[in-house]
């Protein structure tokens, strides 16, 4: 096919612009709700799937409880209490165990530089920052071993804690008093999601090592347990496992629900995670029927603009013309059409997903837009996406231009 | 030029069969400017399409300067068209958008001419029909005698040997009119011939012959 060809199909589509602007339209806008309906939809399973994170997916809580059963002539409704022993003990008889924390807290005044504040003060292991996934920000550390062991009086801080008490100024190697007792600041929570919580949010809380929270608080038992096993199908076991080994020591019935509150989070994750998927291959599916409801659509838009040029076929196979510049023809306006359509679709959602991203969003709120204002434009959508259109867009135009140049000259010259 | 044995055409609408041409045979020389005429519906048109290659004849054979068109293919219609035909059309059939120096350009695209000689040409052809001025307006710009005159530039545009004209002045004023068929007379001076239905027996008189159909039959 010759080059002047080319260039005079292009000619009669630039003066036909207005014609083709509805098409254009519709591809515009179909590629840019479908982009965006898969952008914000994944944004939103994604953010889920961080703030699960923030409290920890690969989670199981030991609580305090009360007995709901009688157990061997014992009656219901005993208090069952936990202690730092009992640690030692759920380690040392299940091997699945990988990390183990206490944890205990209460509220304490604590004051520093001047300013003083009421704030949960949790005593930790130092396998709880991996656990409940607590990075430090750069410069600081979380809680040791060595000050496990020694009884170090040294603190971790939630980011919302170190905002208030050291405003605008770097906390680590600062002095915090704690119920009379100066602890030296060694690391800062650095900024998550969190989702779900207990007693308010991490940012909030001061960490401290439990042998040292021990000291400072009069109470014997322990508040809960944080335990992460090796492996995460072995969750289930684990938490059967410890009320199996504390029934025995506590004299309760392991099938006994209330007698130990457990909060299995990894069974949990694997429900929401179930969830996730879900709303993802619902998005897909919506976004696949409304593909096609448009591709049908933008077929027929394509068969009128060929109809409506049925004479001028005429007229050019009268002067002329051969089928496969009849075809070619028409293809190549559908390729241009769509290809101008669906880069504006791209384009404008790509734009509308950074600048959605760059709305600030506040961690302890934890509202509705953290969901909502984080979409994820992601080149795999996009490759789909374009596949799936690609293909839509040669059928779309392949029928219309096969079809006008199956023409008989004679009626389309006649065609009114 | 055009020979004709026992044409034939057949419509077939469902039970309905309407022969629309029955047995037509004719021969034309080359030069020869003639006009065919009879009542509406007895198949001028079906006749000239098919002469014109736009349409096949359900029976018969056709030669169109010793060449069997009989058995040809689209594509092979299409260039036989394109290089020996000229079309005239009652309605002049411009394309909207493309202006009169792009309505005349057209069929030399569809056989690749170089961008000299179609500039060369088109410039030739609008001198020749007094329509320099008006190259760059499109046709609804353009009065019904002008647009017939950039359809008659446009049907010359590859130098066909055969013009073929369906009612060229059916839309035009008879002033106008005789103003086209000067320029068929000039066309025929320079060896072209030309068929040309009409209904009119004044513009018929600027050609040497008429062939009278009636039923799809000549009389
Ligand atoms: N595509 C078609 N399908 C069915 N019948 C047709 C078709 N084209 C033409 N005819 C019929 O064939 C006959 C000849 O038609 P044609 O157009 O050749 O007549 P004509 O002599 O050109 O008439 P007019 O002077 O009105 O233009 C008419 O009866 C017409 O109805
Ligand atoms: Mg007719």
């Amino acid at each position: 096919m010759r080059a002047q060809l080319f260039r005079y199909f292009a000619k009669e589509l630039r003066k036909r612009k207005k014609k083709t602007a509805l098409v254009t339209f519709a591809i515009t806008w179909g590629t840019l709700s479908i982009l965006l309906l898969m952008s914000f939809g994944r944004g939103l399973s994604n953010s889920f799937r961080i703030s699960f994170k923030g409290l920890g997916d690969n989670l199981i809580m030991v609580y305090r409880g009360q007995t709901s059963k009688d157990y061997h002539g014992l009656p219901k409704g005993r208090r069952i209490m936990i202690y730092p022993r009992d640690i030692a003990l759920l380690s040392a008889l299940i091997p699945e165990i990988g990390l183990v924390s206490p944890e205990s807290n209460d509220y304490f005044m604590i004051t520093a530089a001047g300013r003083e504040t009421n704030r949960n003060v949790c005593g930790v292991g130092p396998a709880f920052g991996v656990m409940r996934s607590m990075i430090a920000e750069s410069g600081g550390r979380f809680i040791n071993e060595e000050d496990e062991r020694t009884a170090r009086r040294v603190a971790f801080i939630g980011w919302n804690m170190a905002e208030n008490l050291f405003p605008g100024e770097n906390p680590v190697g600062r002095t915090i008093v704690i119920s009379r007792v100066p602890f030296t600041v060694i690391g800062v929570m650095k900024k998550k999601l969190q989702n779900s919580s207990y007693q308010g949010f991490d940012a909030d809380h001061a960490y401290i090592p439990h042998s040292t929270f021990s000291r400072i608080h009069t109470q014997l038992y322990i508040d809960r347990i944080h335990v992460q096993p090796k492996r995460r199908e072995d969750n289930q076991l684990v938490e059967r496992r410890i009320r199996e080994i504390l029934g025995r020591k506590y004299r309760f019935d392991p099938e006994d629900d209330y007698a130990l509150g457990i909060w299995n989070t990894i069974e949990q994750a694997e429900e929401a995670e179930k969830g996730f998927r879900g709303v993802e291959i619902f998005l897909a599916i919506i976004g696949g029927l409304t593909l096609l409801i448009g591709a049908v659509g933008v077929t027929n838009l394509m068969y009128a603009l060929v109809k409506e040029r049925t004479r001028e076929i005429g007229i050019k196979m009268a002067l002329g013309a051969r089928r496969r510049h009849i075809i070619l023809q028409f293809l190549l306006e559908t390729v241009f059409i769509f290809s101008k359509g669906m880069f504006w679709g791209a384009a404008v959602a790509y734009a509308i997903v950074r600048l959605t991203r760059l709305v600030p969003i506040s961690y302890e709120l934890s509202g509705i837009q953290t969901y909502l204002l984080r979409p994820i434009f992601s080149l795999d959508i996009l490759v789909i996406f374009l596949a799936i259109l690609g293909t839509l867009v040669f059928l779309s135009g392949i029928f219309p231009a096969v079809r006008a140049s199956r023409l008989n000259p004679v009626e389309a010259l006649r065609y009114e | 030029m055009i020979e004709m044995e026992r044409i034939s055409k057949v419509y077939r609408m469902g039970e309905v069969r309407l022969e629309a041409l029955k047995e037509i045979s004719l021969r034309i020389e080359a030069a020869e400017f003639i006009s065919i005429m009879g009542p509406s519906g007895s198949g001028k048109s079906t006749l000239l399409n098919i002469i014109g290659c736009l349409d096949t004849p359900s029976g018969g054979s056709y030669f169109l300067e010793e060449k069997n068109v009989a058995g040809l293919g689209f594509d092979e219609l299409s260039t036989v068209r394109n290089r020996k035909i000229g079309f005239v059309f009652q309605n002049f059939n411009l394309l909207p958008y493309a202006t009169t120096y792009e309505n005349i350009e057209l069929p030399m695209l569809f056989n690749g001419r170089s961008g000299k000689r179609r500039r060369e040409r088109v410039r030739e052809l609008l001198e020749m029909v007094g329509l320099v001025e008006w190259q760059h307006h499109r046709p609804s710009e353009l009065s019904g005698g002008q647009q017939q005159r950039v359809a008659i530039a446009r049907a010359l545009a590859n130098d066909p040997s055969l013009i073929l004209a369906d009612e060229p002045t059916g839309n035009l004023d008879s002033k106008t009119g005789e103003e086209i068929m000067g320029l068929f007379v000039k066309l025929q001076g320079q060896g072209r011939t030309i068929l040309m239905v009409t209904h009119d027996t004044h513009i018929a008189s600027y050609s040497q012959r008429t062939i009278q159909l009636l039923d799809g039959r000549i009389v």
